[in-house]
């Protein structure tokens, strides 16, 4: 490029402050934290102690390297054994099978020899994605579209239902700390009550939904192991929290999915005689994908990075049943000080995030529809 | 319910061109009947449509309407069955922001957003600009390395960014811990930032650029005379995301602040819930205290805010 030295300078010079703030606070703390997880780090520096902390936190390497490698195989099925025959099919689907049902044997080890507290926070996070995310894109779902077919009022319930996103979520999850309270006069409970709830823990509450199910039913003898395979009241009421919150957010990302539909697809359906269901189904449905692929993808993003909200409303009733990964490490930072084995959980951490990105990527990613 | 209102309100758009339409239709008499159908099954979607929002308006407001209830209540009206206060009670605020000392949290976190506002403007600003603006080597990579960070969660820079901060703590003439510099600078750059501010620079005209150039302006001046004034609504998205990254930030504050001198509100309400035997009306009342400058800034920008969400897509 033929620019002049001056020019050149100029423009490394405007740079220069971002480059150096995430330089040193975005990109480097990458490989600094992968020093500090190899040593001994609690204030000060301690011995090279090598791979230990990820030992301590994923438990026995031959089931990490069963996992790993028999993932990394089933991905090279997948891209590499292509044909049409009905003999390579059946092997393709054969190896796929077997590679998967390896992994899942590693994975399962490593959870069995790993750290409990770290799977049981991937645990929490899990049921918090699980029962968040489909219930926070369905009903902003529905607002969006909604408001879309709304003739006025549009902009005055945009800005409403952007309030919650907007307001500072460590005021709200104060607020929602008191109304989700084990009080009988709470506000939860005072409206449970006019659903037949009866007085519940809600944020104070460590059992799960289900065997506060069975408890209404009058079982009381149910399996231990009812109360964690299910998210606890507690981690409940915090994705019912998470759902007020986000769902404005996703309204408005959604809307103006809505509104970029030209309308003259509409006419040209309906004159073809298509129901509305249909042209829900055929027009609205593959337009709207990017937007819906995009607000999934950050709520799934979103779900692993929450930490704020969850930091407040986290009771002793709860036990750790709210505690996801970032809640879990912090821990390890704020209350053990034990940096080097938090260096360790937020780079195991990273790398299910892009991990997890990348599959949804190509899983959910291919069903979107770009346009032409 | 969506495939009712979408029919009827799909028809209801164009309701001002039904109008004759629907006269004509009652003139001839024979199909007066659907026509009046019609009506009715429009009025049936437009009730379901605002019946749905009208539900989802009220689910997103009464918890506010609660918080500022709960604010003015006494202390045995937070206990009983109360929903709406007897009299309001202004003594919770004195209370709040005196004796659990908001006044300083507050003003803390004024100041700690205001410079990291401050900052990220203007080094986001001055990044975009030779990204968006002028050719040179390396432009490519380096934009998409500052994409790269994006990738990064808090959680994993948490430990290394406190070590660094203790470090420059104790080997620099300003203290860093307990003290602004901890709390702003390594948030003073976002790529989520010099992204947004690059893709609205790029679409400046570039006839712009000539004609400053004619009349001797050199990159510094068209940035901050032409380009900045132009940037105006960009700016302003970025501004609030900073300010509500900054209102919000939690862990990391609790992290490099052990004293009360540079202690933000987050901070403070987090320890203020966690106190033994707090009063809900006083936390309330500093909940409300802490949501002010945050909703006062949305209903001054708003219309750029929420326009240019929709149109980035960001996350704060």
């Amino acid at each position: 490029m033929n620019t002049s030295l001056k020019d050149r300078v100029t423009a490394w010079a405007f740079m220069a402050p971002a480059l150096l703030v995430l330089g040193v606070f975005g990109l480097f703390p990458i490989g600094y934290a992968f020093f500090v997880s190899l040593h001994h780090w609690r204030v000060k520096r301690g011995p090279f102690v090598g791979f230990e902390h990820y030992h301590r936190a994923l438990g026995d390497p031959l089931y990490i390297a069963l996992f790993v490698l028999s993932l990394g195989l089933f991905c090279a099925v997948r891209y590499w054994v292509k044909g049409k025959s009905l003999w390579l099919r059946v092997t393709r689907i054969g190896l796929e099978v077997t590679t998967l049902f390896a992994a899942g044997a590693g994975l399962l080890g490593v959870i069995g020899s790993g750290d409990s507290r770290l799977f049981d926070a991937f645990k929490v996070t899990a049921f918090y994605a699980v029962c968040a995310i489909p219930a926070e894109v369905a009903i902003s779902m529905i607002l969006a579209y909604l408001l879309f077919k709304a003739l006025s009022g549009k902009g005055f319930f945009r800005v409403l239902f952007f309030l919650p996103y907007v307001t500072p979520m460590i005021a709200t999850a104060v607020a929602f700390r008191i109304i989700f309270s084990p009080h009988p006069s709470s506000l939860a409970n005072q409206i449970g009550g006019v659903f037949g709830l009866g007085s519940q823990g809600w944020l104070f509450e460590s059992r799960s939904v289900v065997s506060l199910v069975l408890q209404a039913f009058d079982i009381t003898q149910y399996p231990a192991w009812i109360d964690a395979a299910f998210p606890s009241m507690a981690l409940v009421s915090v994705v019912l929290y998470n759902i007020w919150v986000y769902v404005g957010y996703d309204t408005v990302i959604l809307l103006a999915g809505f509104s970029a539909i030209p309308p003259h697809y509409y006419e040209a359906a309906a004159i073809d005689g298509a129901t509305a269901a249909q042209s829900f189904r055929h027009i609205t449905l593959p337009l709207i994908s990017p937007a819906l692929f995009f607000i999934s993808l950050i709520a799934v993003i979103g779900t692993f990075k929450a930490f704020n909200h969850i930091y407040i409303m986290r009771t002793p009733g709860a036990r750790d049943s709210v505690d996801v990964v970032s809640v879990a490490i912090f821990d390890q930072i704020y209350l053990f000080h034990n940096l080097a084995y938090a260096a360790a959980l937020s780079l195991i951490l990273f790398a299910v995030i892009l991990g997890l990105t990348f599959v949804q990527n190509r899983v959910l990613g291919r069903k979107v529809f770009y346009g032409d | 319910m969506v495939t009712d209102t979408a029919e009827g309100a799909g028809t209801g758009r164009g309701s001002r061109a039904d109008g004759p339409a629907a006269e004509t239709e009652d003139a001839r008499g024979s199909i007066a009947d659907t026509a009046a159908q019609r009506a009715a099954k429009r009025r049936l979607a437009a009730f379901l449509t605002y019946g749905g929002l009208v539900v989802a308006a009220v689910a997103a407001s009464f918890p506010f309407v609660w918080m500022l209830f709960t604010s003015f209540m006494t202390r045995g009206e937070t206990l009983r069955y109360v929903v709406v206060p007897a009299s309001v009670e202004w003594r919770n605020y004195v209370r709040a922001w005196s004796e659990a000392n908001f006044a300083l949290y507050f003003s803390n976190s004024l100041l700690i957003a205001a410079v990291q506002v401050g900052g990220t403007l203007l080094f986001s600003l001055m990044a975009a600009y030779p990204l968006a603006r002028m050719q040179f080597r390396g432009r490519e990579t380096i934009f998409l390395i500052i994409l790269a960070t994006l990738m990064v969660p808090e959680t994993a820079t948490m430990v290394p960014n406190f070590l660094t901060v203790a470090w420059l703590h104790s080997h620099s003439p300003i203290p860093w811990l307990n003290s602004w510099p901890a709390l702003t600078v390594p948030f003073m750059a976002s790529a989520f930032s010099i992204f947004l501010l690059r893709q609205f620079m790029r679409g400046l005209p570039g006839e712009l650029w000539d004609a400053a150039r004619l009349d001797g302006a050199g990159h510094v001046r068209f940035l901050f005379q032409i380009a900045l004034p132009l940037c105006r609504a960009p700016l302003l998205t970025v501004g609030m995301f900073t300010f509500i990254g900054s209102w919000n930030a939690l862990g990391w504050p609790l992290l490099v602040t052990s004293t009360q001198t540079w202690r933000p509100i987050s901070v403070a309400l987090l320890r203020f819930v966690e106190e033994a035997g707090a009063e809900t009306q006083l936390q309330m009342a500093g909940a409300v205290i802490a949501t002010l400058p945050v909703l006062l800034l949305y209903a001054l920008i708003q219309k750029e805010f929420t326009a240019g969400i929709s149109v980035s897509g960001m996350k704060g």
